[in-house]
């Protein structure tokens, strides 16, 4: 369900999608979070005793994007790989929604020199030319160099356009106001994205922002903007197709804010304890509760199921076996790549 | 090109007295003549044709989907102008002032200069990003500094600082062709505006052709065997003087022009002092932490010994830039403080 | 011999004076029709000059003397 905060055109009753568009919304998902668990599982492994982030074959933060499956799910089935994205510090479920390989993400992640960027970039910066992906560290700062892609892609005359992916937290960074602006002004092809997960890490969205609904913001800046509620990956895919669409159309940028669930902490080591739903949170799993209503559809079935996830858990420990085994980086070659 | 003059086009040879600032118009011009990626962003670059003249008479040859007008929004066009070099575009994008660079230092230092490598040389981020600096107008701590050495000091981007028309031109083609983030500082002292005090170094010939002046190469902006003096932007001028005044004593001041701070030509400095064996450095940014401790430790992490004095470096001491003149031009890196440096370390 | 006139730029002020801020020529230099001579200005306001005709120029000032809009600044001969 999602409310329209501008006064656009009227709702059209939820459709109902064809069952290959459910099922391949619900394999994304799969597949993303199948690939976060293994990570995870990889992750850990070798922290220990306790728990040491510099530690083990993936040191460094982590931050795994259980939850929110749904959004990347629900806004890549309008993309193809020559439409861009940037993401945050949680970009994987949008990597793996938009398409890319597998290993080569895989690689980067372990930091090996068969990753997309050798090794040098890591979880946070992640560069796929061959998808125009691409995500940073740093709060809101993926949104401006989104306006810059979408400004190519109408010079050069080409139908590609610009998602741009933050979180709530964003919302009150400058950069995110200056670049609706900017998008709006310029009539951009951006669609831009704002996953409110509840948390800018610790703090709650009360505590944060002004305003109950970052969709609101949006009128601010003349553009139309939805929020979609509860997690649902149907809702933001009848959102985010008529967000991509309006940008396709030349008509400009758009908002979406989808109320979706941060499963597990800020970063892997998060003990969460200014988290007093955590218990509740398991059951909020978007993931089993789309894959119930599937069945119930008679769009899956239990065989299904079970066929679809063995072969994607084979990607996936494919994936891991071709990251452990690409070399590591040589420190001789440390400053490679500065200057092209 | 100029506003009256018949506009230059590739082809043509000979060259032409300009300004600083025509010099860097010229350039512009004649690259985005021949790559339509080329376009310039920036604040008053449109009809203004830039506060300090940056791009003046552009709006009438290209257009303004071409010569842009943004709003006072720095992190977002700079991050637009990063977006669209990762996609093949090659933008010029205007910071109005390098003081202004607290307002969108993350995408400059963390987006532009750093995508290249997190990418793993995968992804190209071919933009210049133009600023005007420099003090001595009465402008204030605010807006009257030069951060070189900030920008000098991350990794990531190249940096280029012209003092003359000949360079201006040359280091702006040479900017815009390289596949480089390059940050391409002018100091407002330099430019020739007609309104504000020019020394007139400031207006030279210039070739009409287009040509490049290679970044990472100093210039040897006067000949001298006594003593080395390696500086930048204005005060390579001021330095000139000085060196003009000493010439008629028999002091010989050799004058380098850095030009480039990233890749700083690191072999002209240790040539030139290698001859003379004293070193003064002019650099009107902050002392500390900054260039000209770059330039003193180039000579001492390679042979200490070939001093034959204490490096002297004459720079802002540190102190926030003032607005009375009489301040400001006590902390600015003027001709009178260069001669007094000179003769120190040359016990004269 | 063609002049080569001050530009009236304030023209609710024809009286207003300005100044030759830049020559970019030398005096007696050959000149083109249509080149750059000078950059001028009254108030804030600037303006390029250039050649009405081609020809030897002859500066009649210099930089940064006080001149009044419809001056004669240079001859062309």
């Amino acid at each position: 369900m999602s409310t329209i905060s501008t006064t656009s055109v009227a709702r059209e009753p939820a459709q109902v999608l064809p069952p290959e568009t459910r099922l391949d919304l619900y394999e994304m998902m799969v597949l993303s979070r199948t690939w976060e668990e293994a990570i995870q599982r990889e992750y850990h492994a070798d922290k220990g005793p306790g728990f040491d982030i510099g530690k083990g074959l993936i040191p460094g933060e982590m931050h795994l994007s259980a939850g929110q499956e749904p959004v990347a799910a629900g806004v890549c089935a309008h993309l193809t790989t020559d439409d861009a994205i940037t993401a945050t510090h949680r970009p994987h479920h949008f990597a793996i929604a938009h398409g890319m390989d597998l290993r080569a993400l895989t690689a980067e992640i372990f930091g090996r020199e068969g990753g997309l960027g050798h090794g040098r970039g890591g979880h946070m910066h992640l560069f796929d030319p061959k998808t125009h992906f691409s995500c940073s560290g740093i709060i809101a700062e993926g949104y401006p160099p989104a306006l810059g892609m979408a400004f190519a892609f109408r010079s050069q005359g080409k139908d590609a356009i610009a998602v741009a992916v933050t979180g709530e937290g964003a919302a009150n960074q400058g950069a995110f106001h200056e670049s609706l602006n900017l998008a709006a002004l310029w009539k951009l092809p951006v669609v831009f994205i704002v996953e409110d997960n509840d948390w800018g890490i610790s703090v709650p969205r009360v505590s944060s922002t002004a305003i109950p609904n970052n969709a609101d913001r949006a009128v601010a800046y003349g553009i139309p903007g939805e929020r979609v509620e509860d997690n649902d990956v149907e809702g933001v895919f009848a959102a985010a197709g008529r967000a991509v669409e309006r940008a396709r159309k030349g008509e400009g940028p758009s908002l979406i804010e989808v109320h979706t669930l941060r499963m597990l902490g800020h970063f892997e080591g998060d003990a969460q304890g200014y988290r007093p739903e955590l218990p509740e949170v398991p059951d909020r799993d978007p993931i089993p509760r789309y894959e119930q209503q599937l069945l119930t559809d008679g769009v899956l079935d239990a065989a299904g199921v079970e066929h679809m996830r063995a072969s994607i858990r084979e990607r996936v420990e494919d994936a891991i076996a071709f990251a452990k085994s690409s070399p590591t980086p040589e420190p001789a070659a440390a400053g490679s790549y500065v200057f092209a | 090109m100029t506003l009256t003059e018949a506009p230059v086009t590739a082809g043509q040879t000979g060259s032409h007295r300009l300004s600083t600032a025509k010099a860097m118009v010229e350039a512009i011009d004649l690259e985005m003549e021949r790559d339509p990626s080329v376009f310039y962003l920036g604040e008053d670059v449109g009809k203004y044709g830039g506060i300090f003249s940056s791009t003046l008479g552009l709006l009438d040859k290209y257009g303004p989907s071409r010569i842009i007008d943004t709003p006072i929004s720095e992190t977002g066009f700079i991050g637009l102008a990063i977006g669209a070099a990762t996609e093949g575009m090659r933008p010029i994008a205007e910071l109005m002032f390098a003081d202004f660079m607290g307002v969108c230092l993350d995408q400059i230092y963390n987006h532009m200069a750093k995508i290249h490598f997190e990418s793993g040389g995968n992804v190209k981020v071919p933009m210049v990003l133009t600023t005007a600096v420099g003090g001595g107008y009465g402008d204030a701590a605010q807006h009257s500094q030069c951060l070189w050495g900030t920008f000098a000091h991350l990794p990531g981007m190249k940096v280029v600082v012209p003092s003359n028309p000949f360079d201006a031109k040359g280091l702006m083609t040479a900017a815009i062709r390289d596949d480089n983030p390059v940050v391409y500082m002018f100091h407002k002292g330099v430019m020739g505006l007609p309104w504000m005090a020019k020394n007139p170094r400031s207006i030279a010939d210039v070739p009409i052709e287009a040509y490049e002046v290679p970044i990472g190469e100093a210039r040897v902006a006067n000949e001298g065997d006594d003593v080395t003096v390696v500086t930048l932007s204005l005060s390579v001028h001021h330095a000139l003087d000085v060196a003009e005044k000493l010439a008629g004593e028999g002091i010989g001041v050799e004058v380098i022009d850095l030009r480039s701070l990233v890749p700083l030509d690191r072999e002209a400095i240790l040539r030139s002092v290698g001859k003379t064996g004293h070193l003064v450095v002019v650099d009107e940014d902050y002392l500390s932490f900054g260039l000209s401790g770059e330039v003193a430790a180039t000579i001492t992490d390679h042979d200490p010994s070939m001093l034959r004095a204490p490096v002297a470096r004459v720079a802002n001491p540190g102190i926030p830039v003032p607005y009375a003149r009489s301040l400001e031009y006590a902390v600015l890196p003027r001709p009178d403080r260069i001669e007094a440096a000179v003769r120190k370390v040359l016990g004269a | 011999m063609t002049d080569v006139v001050f530009p009236t730029l304030a023209k609710e002020r024809p009286e207003a004076e300005g100044v030759v801020s830049t020559w970019f020529v030398d005096d007696g230099a050959t000149v083109a029709a249509g080149q750059l001579l000078a950059e001028v200005m009254v108030d804030k306001a600037a303006v390029e000059v250039s050649a009405p005709a081609a020809g030897v120029v002859h500066l009649l000032v210099a930089e940064e003397d006080t001149v009044t809009q419809g001056a004669v600044i240079a001859r062309i001969t």
